[in-house]
């Protein structure tokens, strides 16, 4: 049944009971991925499919690589999307949490080869004063975090963002000092530009929820993008508008709650997954915690499209984007995502047929 | 799929279905080869398919055809089938001696080979590059494209059915090695041959059937095999075809129809369409050679004037000799005749006669004395069957010197009509002056007098099939006092009313004649279209009716056939109906394990399958559109969306594998856009919470309507959908199997 075809007066009916609450919290969970998604095109043009996607990653608490070209607006979109989001409206500051205020919205980091762990997670340092070491943060605390080119830098770096990624927190010195609740990763890299670069392990791959792929955006898009960049309308920018992350913790966690997920949908995921660890021209197939990283992004997908269950729409527009990136391919075994689309059929058709029984 | 080869080529074939074609086009090659040539051609033509084929499909030839022109293949082709059938017959004639020199020395061959040998050598080569030339440019344009392929499978299709055509004609023995096969066994060859022909369609259709996928394959194949089955279905309802009646003579008739005989000097009326075509067998049971060379079957006479010409005798007191069916005894006027020791020459002899096509009446070996019925041993086959008792001729021409003409018997009345002749002179005039030339010693003799007759018709008549007489008052004046050139009829004509304008008894027989020779020293003997007869025959004191048949010397057609001695020897077999045989078979067949009868009830059984399935496909189809009404609540959403994807399918649209239930709903949005609403709809109820009682009692409350839903999209389609597309679907009983 879909949220739009909800009759109102019906909906006015049933308020007294206790269904009402969280029926009415998912279209406004769905209105607030809508907020921002609309804040992040005011700025992003042409990249409709990609602000979605990276919206549902952050709502799916996951997050995103994209592989693209310099210049093709990632940082903006990093950037438009962890200003949207503030915490003005936090209303209860917790006093234990010391390092809530600390943590800004947008932090970018430039990964290049000779960039250490510290640089990026912060480092102790000795204050004469007191006679003691301060922890001076670095880039990675932040909500949402753009890291650049991070194939550039060394494996040591990347691995220090991958207790940041998977866990939330950050060690230093026997230190664990925890990042925030929103903690979301955009990291792009040069599908081209391979010279000197150190290829994201396996492991780390499996941190990310997608790999996008930047195609570049449509003509009239690109001439929209020439208009609006012109130094005078740089000034009469309109405000873009703003969502706190209360709103947006509690749209994550209606969404898990009130968003079906079928058994079989799950079914149709795990099959999947065994068609393509036996599939011979895959050598190493997903992980499991790839898929169970999926069920939140396919219930913020599901959501975004006016429905209270995920359905086969959602596994096949998001699968290919999280698959693409966690299998390793036998050689010559050809296009990843053809024979992703191969083995999809099966347990797809399985799916279609499950709603007639 | 191939990047090496061109797109309109088809691909190159494995071993199995090379060796499979291979086999079903010799196969086909063989049967076509059997009618023409001696055995060792049929081995030529075998030889040079297998060869012709081989070579074709050979991967380094077909490397090098690939890079010619299409036009220029096939042209290269022509002048080579054209070249080699050329070069074989030259070989062939050269070997024979042809062209006045030998290839190989005279002395040699007969020294090495006997003298068939050079022949059966020439027809093996000629018929062997014969085949390897058509056979191989077959092939070539089979391989060129797949458009060629279907000269394959129609030369196979040809085979098979020029081989059916002969059956159609009654030469049921064509090829004998099958016909004989399946004859034995009780089967009708016609059926072997038209499971042969059905299997090596299909066998050649799957080799050459080269669709992308196994289903598309089965598909097709199964279409083909469906068509092949009810062409089965129709000819085992309606009946194998029967020889053509040839209604030569007013001898046959139209089946079940008692026509009257039209005027026997019509030309149509004795131009058989197949001269050789079979109309009925005769089986011996005692020995017995005509003494003049021809074996003559009475049918009737022609006897009584009736104003113009001789016709069937209307009263009673005639021709008493003539049997008119079963329940008619011998004639107390044979009796002497059937009696050897009342003084005639005459023989009795048992027949057994089956009839092939149907008859007017009765016949037998003259002259027969009785007819009695037997059971019929096969249905399809015959027409009639009985035997048939005879009393034949034994005496030599002289016996007859000497003797009176006409019956003491005979009253002055039936006397007048023997003798009644048309009211011209001019017969009695040219009687008179052929026997005035008699030795006087003869001059009052009867049979002397006919027999001068007799020799005067055969020195001076032509024989023909085409004659211009038919529209005369009297046809047998003008052929006698004209050209003199007709058929039997005429001679048979002319002799009666000479012999009596000069007081001789005489009448014309119909019936059949028959070469002895034809016997090939079995007990059976074939009558064919062609031995359909009429002569004058003339009664002597004692003996009987006597048949003088004049033989013209000149004749300007062709009255031999090939000798049938396959088909003659088969039907016989079939007549005889040999009980010992019978037994022996049946012992066999419970002893043996039948795989014929096996087959049959297979066979069987899957007609009955082809026959349900459409029903229960409509019963299935008709229960899964009603099930929405019928259905319980709770299903609604299950039984509806079917119905509805079920009324898609009727109109061409369905699902694909693996593809969603929305992008399916997305394609169908240009024909029916509510159904994107229905199938969310369906979705919704199918997988959002069930387990919840306070969600499931939401969705009660929340339920669409899926009536009004299903009707909009139901509207949309007949608005989008052409009608005959939807007849189309709305019949096809299986369109719910694609809907999924």
């Amino acid at each position: 049944m879909s949220l739009a075809q909800m009759p109102s007066t019906t909906a006015e009916a049933m308020s007294d009971t206790p269904t009402t609450a969280i029926a009415q919290s998912l279209p406004s969970a769905r209105a607030v991925m809508r907020r921002l998604i609309d804040a992040v095109r005011t700025e992003v043009m042409g990249r409709d499919e990609v602000i979605e996607l990276c919206v549902i990653a952050l709502v799916a608490d996951g997050h995103v690589l994209l592989e693209d070209f310099p210049g093709s607006g990632k940082t903006t979109l990093a950037k438009t999307l962890g200003e949207a989001i503030v915490d003005t409206q936090t209303p209860e500051p917790e006093a234990g949490v010391t390092s809530m205020p600390e943590i800004s919205a947008f932090r970018r980091i430039q990964f290049t080869p000779d960039l250490l762990p510290s640089d990026v997670t912060g480092v102790p340092i000795f204050d004469p004063n007191d006679n003691s070491f301060h922890f001076r943060r670095g880039p990675l605390f932040a909500h949402v975090v753009l890291a650049d080119e991070i194939n550039r830098t060394s494996p040591k770096v990347q691995s220090a963002m991958l207790e940041a990624m998977g866990e939330k927190q950050i060690t230093v010195d026997d230190t664990t000092y925890p990042l925030g609740e929103l903690f979301f990763v955009i990291a792009t890299q040069n599908p081209l530009d391979l010279a000197g670069t150190y290829p994201l392990p396996i492991p780390q791959l499996d941190r990310f929820l997608f790999k996008l792929k930047m195609d570049p955006i449509e003509r009239d898009a690109e001439l929209q993008v020439l208009n609006a960049h012109s130094p005078s309308s740089a000034k009469t920018r309109k405000a873009v508008p703003r969502i706190s992350r209360t709103e947006l913790l509690e749209a994550r966690s209606t969404l898990a709650e009130m968003v079906e997920i079928s058994p079989a949908i799950k079914t149709a995921l795990v099959d999947i997954s065994r068609a393509l660890r036996s599939d011979p021209r895959v050598l190493q197939g997903n992980s499991t915690r790839s898929m169970v990283l999926l069920l939140p992004a396919l219930q913020a997908a599901a959501a975004l499209d006016d429905r209270d269950y995920v359905s086969a729409a959602d596994i096949e527009r998001l699968l290919p984007r999280v698959l693409g990136h966690r299998l390793v391919l036998a050689p010559a075994a050809g296009d990843c995502h053809t024979i992703i689309c191969e083995v999809m059929a099966q347990p797809m058709e399985q799916l279609a047929r499950s709603t007639l029984r | 799929m191939n990047t090496n080869t061109p797109q309109n080529w088809t691909e190159p074939s494995s071993r199995g279905q090379q060796g499979a074609r291979l086999m079903v086009i010799a196969f086909a090659a063989w049967l076509m080869s059997l009618p023409l040539t001696i055995a060792s051609g049929s081995v030529g033509v075998i030889v040079g398919t297998v060869a012709a084929l081989f070579l074709i499909d050979s991967p380094r030839l077909r490397r090098r055809l690939q890079e010619l022109r299409v036009a220029a293949t096939v042209l290269a082709a022509l002048l080579c089938a054209l070249l080699l059938t050329l070069a074989g017959q030259l070989l062939a004639r050269a070997l024979r001696g042809g062209f006045g020199f030998e290839l190989v020395g005279q002395q040699l061959i007969n020294a090495g080979f006997d003298p068939l040998t050079p022949y059966a050598l020439g027809e093996f080569i000629a018929y062997a590059t014969l085949a390897a030339a058509t056979l191989g440019l077959l092939r070539l344009t089979a391989q060129r494209s797949s458009a060629g392929q279907i000269g394959e499978s129609l030369f196979v299709a040809c085979a098979v059915v020029l081989t059916f055509a002969a059956h159609r004609n009654g030469m049921i023995d064509r090829p004998f090695l099958l016909g004989d096969f399946a004859l034995i066994r009780g089967y009708d060859p016609a059926y072997l041959l038209m499971a042969l022909g059905v299997a090596g369609l299909l066998v050649i259709a799957a080799v050459n059937l080269r669709e992308a996928s196994l289903v598309r394959r089965l598909y097709h194949l199964g279409m083909l095999s469906a068509a092949c089955l009810l062409l089965v279905v129709f000819v085992q309802r309606v009946g194998l075809p029967l020889p053509e009646l040839t209604n030569d003579l007013g001898l046959t008739a139209a089946r079940g129809s008692e026509a009257p005989p039209d005027n026997p000097f019509q030309d149509s009326s004795n131009d058989p369409k197949d001269k050789a075509a079979p109309v009925a067998v005769v089986v011996f049971h005692d020995d017995y050679t005509p003494p003049d060379g021809s074996y003559y079957f009475r049918e009737s006479a022609y006897s009584q004037f009736n104003g113009t010409r001789i016709d069937y005798a209307t009263r009673a007191d005639m021709d008493t000799d003539l049997l008119t069916g079963f329940d008619a005894q011998a004639r107390a006027e044979l009796g002497h005749a059937t009696n050897p020791i009342a003084g005639a020459p005459r023989q009795s002899v048992r027949t057994t006669i089956g009839t092939l096509v149907p008859h007017r009446s009765l016949f037998g070996l003259d002259t027969p004395t009785a007819y009695r019925p037997i059971a019929n041993p096969n249905a399809t086959r015959f027409r009639t069957t009985y035997e048939a008792s005879s009393a034949v001729p034994l005496f030599e021409l002289e016996a007859l010197l000497g003797r009176e003409a006409g019956s003491a018997n005979w009253s002055a009345e039936v006397r007048e009509e023997y003798l009644k002749l048309p009211n011209d002179p001019r017969y009695h005039t040219l009687a008179d002056s052929l026997t005035g030339q008699l030795n006087p010693a003869f001059s009052d003799d009867p049979f002397a007098r006919a027999w001068v007759i007799k020799q005067y018709l055969d020195e001076n008549g032509i024989y023909s099939l085409k004659n211009a007489h038919a529209a005369e008052l009297d046809p047998a004046a003008s052929f006698l006092f004209g050209d003199l050139t007709g058929y039997c009829v005429h001679f048979a004509f002319s002799a009666v009313y000479l012999y009596r304008s000069i007081g001789i008894p005489a009448r014309v027989g119909v019936g059949y004649s028959v070469p002895a020779s034809n016997r090939a020293g079995g007990s059976s003997l074939l009558i064919q279209a062609i031995h359909g007869h009429a002569w004058p025959e003339v009664y002597f004191e004692g003996l009987g009716w006597v048949i003088i048949d004049p033989a013209p010397q000149q004749t300007l057609v062709d009255m031999s056939t090939d000798p049938q001695d396959n088909l003659q020897q088969l039907l016989g077999d079939m007549l005889r109906d040999d009980a010992s045989l019978d037994e022996f078979l049946a012992a066999r067949a419970e002893s043996e394990f039948d795989l014929m009868r096996l087959t049959r009830q297979a066979l069987n059984l899957l007609l009955l399958a082809f026959a349900a399935a459409p029903m229960s496909g409509y019963a299935i189809k008709l229960q899964r559109r009603l099930a929405p009404r019928l259905g319980s609540s709770h299903a609604r959403y299950r039984s509806g969306f079917r119905a509805t994807l079920d009324r898609l399918a009727d109109s061409g649209l369905s699902r694909e594998f693996g593809e969603s239930r929305e992008a399916f709903a997305q394609r169908c949005g240009n024909c029916a856009p509510t159904m994107m609403t229905l199938t969310r709809a369906h979705l919704g109820a199918a997988l959002s919470r069930k387990d919840n009682a306070a969600a499931a009692a939401r969705a009660d409350v929340l339920a669409p309507d899926w009536r009004s839903l299903e009707n909009a999209v139901n509207d949309e389609l007949r608005k989008a959908v052409p009608l005959w597309r939807r007849l189309l679907g709305a019949l096809n009983p299986f369109s719910w199997l694609a809907a999924r």
